[in-house]
């Protein structure tokens, strides 16, 4: 039969048994569109860590205590400028953090707050939007100066923040004059926002809000981002040297390269985990497409027989079969992958993160044409294979 | 195409009888079913000449083995022994794909329902064979509707078989096996399925059709369609006879 023909033919029994092909395309329409989703989904999730991340310096090591509470033996900024001695390393300051409750007049907050060396400003990319930032002198002459954060101060002061500069507010009780507010810098990457948190100066955060309980980490910036792994030797050398009970055990060494990079591989899994669940439901798609060939086998397998009492070949009944699996998983993978450009908007209003990607596109196409065929024509492969009595007999 | 170099060495004159040729030369026909442990002879060393022209039927009760018997005929079947000449060919030692060509181009079947497809036209049903030929779909379309028309069916070509009588059917299913010009005409119980009106109209059609020159061989079990043939044979329990 020439190829025109069996294309006509192929139509007309598409078009002639809406129900038949209706059902089929369902199946593949569910199966395409997830598999779409999926990968939109995991796109998506791996998207959104590395926005978070990109706000992260990568030359970055955050020296802390392994353990939360009291420590013994705890860090100390005479670390901060030990580790300075290396070669490798470019930058070092302490960091205090801590939660109490923020007043100004009758306002009250509870934040939290940090005492932070100035060069922590410059390597957050925080600037004064208003006032100044704390500097050297602050930190020198211990002045009890604090910065608000943008979100802080609004809440501080009912949206009128800028009246707070040159105000007292007192933090845990203790009193600081106010000497700026900072930009809004969002998510930090490590969760938390310092737009929410209230800054002063190490030396005087050390003294007036935790004293003794002073537990700082140390943030430490590689000379480059090839040196990272070398101090972080380095810190560990002049841990186990000053620290004597337990050394540099007792302190958890990040770097945030490799936060990144597991934090990449989490989002990673994550696809890999939302496409098995994908690709079983192609399976039982695939499944419930090929229940629908059977059946309709079952009614065609007469027909087969009539075609092959008429002279049709065997090659020609599987062409037949073949091409109708492919036209209509196809046509079934182009509504399934317009579906999945519908959804997506959908899910990102439900605030799930999705973006629709080529490699969506083809994934899905491909997945649909394989389960498609597959299971829509292993049917009549099988009816194909009968004699032709055997095949006009059928009940 | 039919291939002829193959088909040369399968090929063997046929017997001439006054000038006319052998359609069918089978002998010795044997067709066992193995039911478990138990054997079934439903044919039993059947021999059967069909000349070209003759108009025949095989008369017989329900089981005697006439579907049976027609299928071999029809290629639709092997027997488990005996030997087919079919228009010189022998069928029994024809690939799968060779045998789709001799029912393709020698043979035209009519069966008691129909068979025709359900989602066809009367007219893409009778174009099929002629499709399966390769045939161009002008060429074919022309050719079914000549012969439906003939067969005055000129006003139902758009029509699905649901949409047609039982007589109607019947006649799209004789359209469909003529519409190639086979050798012969095999029609199982062509009648067995339509009421007398149709049944008359049917056999009219198969004698004019035999008086164009067709060969037809017709199997039943109904004596009235036995009395209008040329030439009778009888079936019973899976043995030919001549006569009753
Ligand atoms: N595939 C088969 N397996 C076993 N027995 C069969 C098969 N086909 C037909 N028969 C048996 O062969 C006998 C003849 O059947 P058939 O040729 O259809 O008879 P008829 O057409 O004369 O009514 C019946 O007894 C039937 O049961
Ligand atoms: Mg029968």
């Amino acid at each position: 039969m020439k190829l025109k023909q069996l294309l006509k033919l192929i139509f007309t029994n598409i078009t002639q048994n809406k129900v038949r092909t209706f059902l089929t395309t369902l199946g593949v329409i569910v199966g395409t569109a997830t598999i779409f989703l999926v990968v939109a989904i995991g796109q998506g999730g791996e998207a959104q860590v590395n926005e978070q991340y990109s706000k992260l310096n990568v030359g970055t090591i955050i020296v802390m205590p392994a353990q939360r509470g009291r420590v013994a033996d705890p860090l100390t900024k005479k670390d901060a400028e030990l580790f300075l001695a290396s070669a490798n390393i470019a930058q070092a300051f302490p960091l205090l953090r801590g939660n109490g409750t923020i007043n100004y007049n009758n306002y009250s907050a509870s934040a939290s707050f940090m005492a932070v060396e100035p060069e922590f400003q410059t390597s957050n990319n925080l600037t004064a939007e208003l006032g100044r930032n704390i500097d050297e002198e602050d930190e020198n002459k211990k002045n009890r100066v604090a910065m608000v954060g943008a979100e802080l101060a609004n809440t501080l002061t009912d949206g009128n923040s800028s009246e707070i500069v040159g105000q007292n507010i007192s933090i845990s009780g203790r009193r600081f004059e106010v000497i700026g507010i900072y930009n809004r810098v969002g998510d930090s990457g490590s969760g938390q926002s310092y737009d929410d948190a209230a800054f002063v100066p190490y030396s005087v955060g050390e003294k007036y809000l935790l004293g003794t309980r002073a537990n700082p980490t140390i943030n430490v910036q590689a000379t480059s981002l090839d040196t990272v792994q070398a101090a972080i030797a380095d810190i560990q050398s002049s841990l186990d040297e000053n620290h004597r009970a337990g050394g540099a055990d007792q302190f958890r060494i990040m770097d945030a390269g490799s936060r990144l990079a597991a934090a990449q591989e989490s989002a990673r899994s994550m696809s890999m985990l939302l496409l098995a669940v994908a690709v079983v439901v192609l399976i039982v798609s695939g499944i419930g497409i090929m229940n629908v060939m059977f059946v309709t086998v079952k009614e065609r397998t007469k027909e087969i027989g009539t075609l092959k009492a008429i002279g049709a070949k065997k090659q020609e009944i599987l062409n037949q079969f073949l091409i109708e699996a492919v036209i209509i998983s196809l046509v079934g993978g182009v509504i399934g992958v317009i579906v999945g450009f519908i959804t997506v908007p959908i899910l990102r209003y439900f605030e799930l993160a999705a973006i629709a990607s080529v490699s969506g596109v083809l994934l899905g196409l491909i997945f649909s044409v394989v389960t498609g065929v597959f299971f829509g024509f292993y049917p009549a492969w099988k009816a194909a294979d009968l004699s032709p009595l055997e095949a006009l007999r059928y009940e | 195409m039919v291939h002829r170099e193959v088909w040369a060495a399968h090929r063997r004159e046929c017997n001439m009888v006054e000038q006319k040729k052998c359609v069918i030369d089978a002998a010795n026909l044997v067709k066992i079913y193995q039911n478990g442990s138990e054997e079934l002879k439903v044919l039993d060393d059947v021999s059967i000449q069909v000349y070209d022209g003759d108009f025949m039927a095989v008369l017989g009760p329900s089981g005697s083995g006439k579907s049976t018997l027609m299928n071999i005929l029809g290629c639709l079947d092997i027997p488990t022994a005996g030997e087919y000449y079919l228009d010189g060919l022998n069928v029994l030692t024809a690939t799968e794909n060779e045998l789709a060509e001799i029912r393709n181009r020698k043979i035209g079947f009519i069966f008691q329902k129909f068979n025709l497809l359900p989602r066809l036209t009367a007219l893409q049903n009778v174009m099929l064979p002629l499709l399966y030929r390769g045939m161009d779909e002008g060429e074919a379309g022309e050719l079914a509707r000549g012969k439906l028309t003939l067969l005055g069916l000129g006003e139902r070509l758009g029509h699905r078989p649901n949409e047609l009588s039982g007589g109607q059917q019947q006649r799209v299913a004789i359209a469909r096996a003529i519409v190639g010009n086979p050798e012969l005409l095999l029609a199982d119980e062509p009648t067995g399925n339509l009421d007398s009106k149709s049944s008359e109209d049917a056999m009219r059609i198969f004698r004019e059709l035999n008086e164009q020159g067709n060969t037809i061989v017709i199997i039943t079990h109904d004596v009235e369609v036995a009395d209008q043939v040329k030439k009778l044979v009888y079936i019973r329990d899976g043995k030919l006879y001549e006569n009753n």
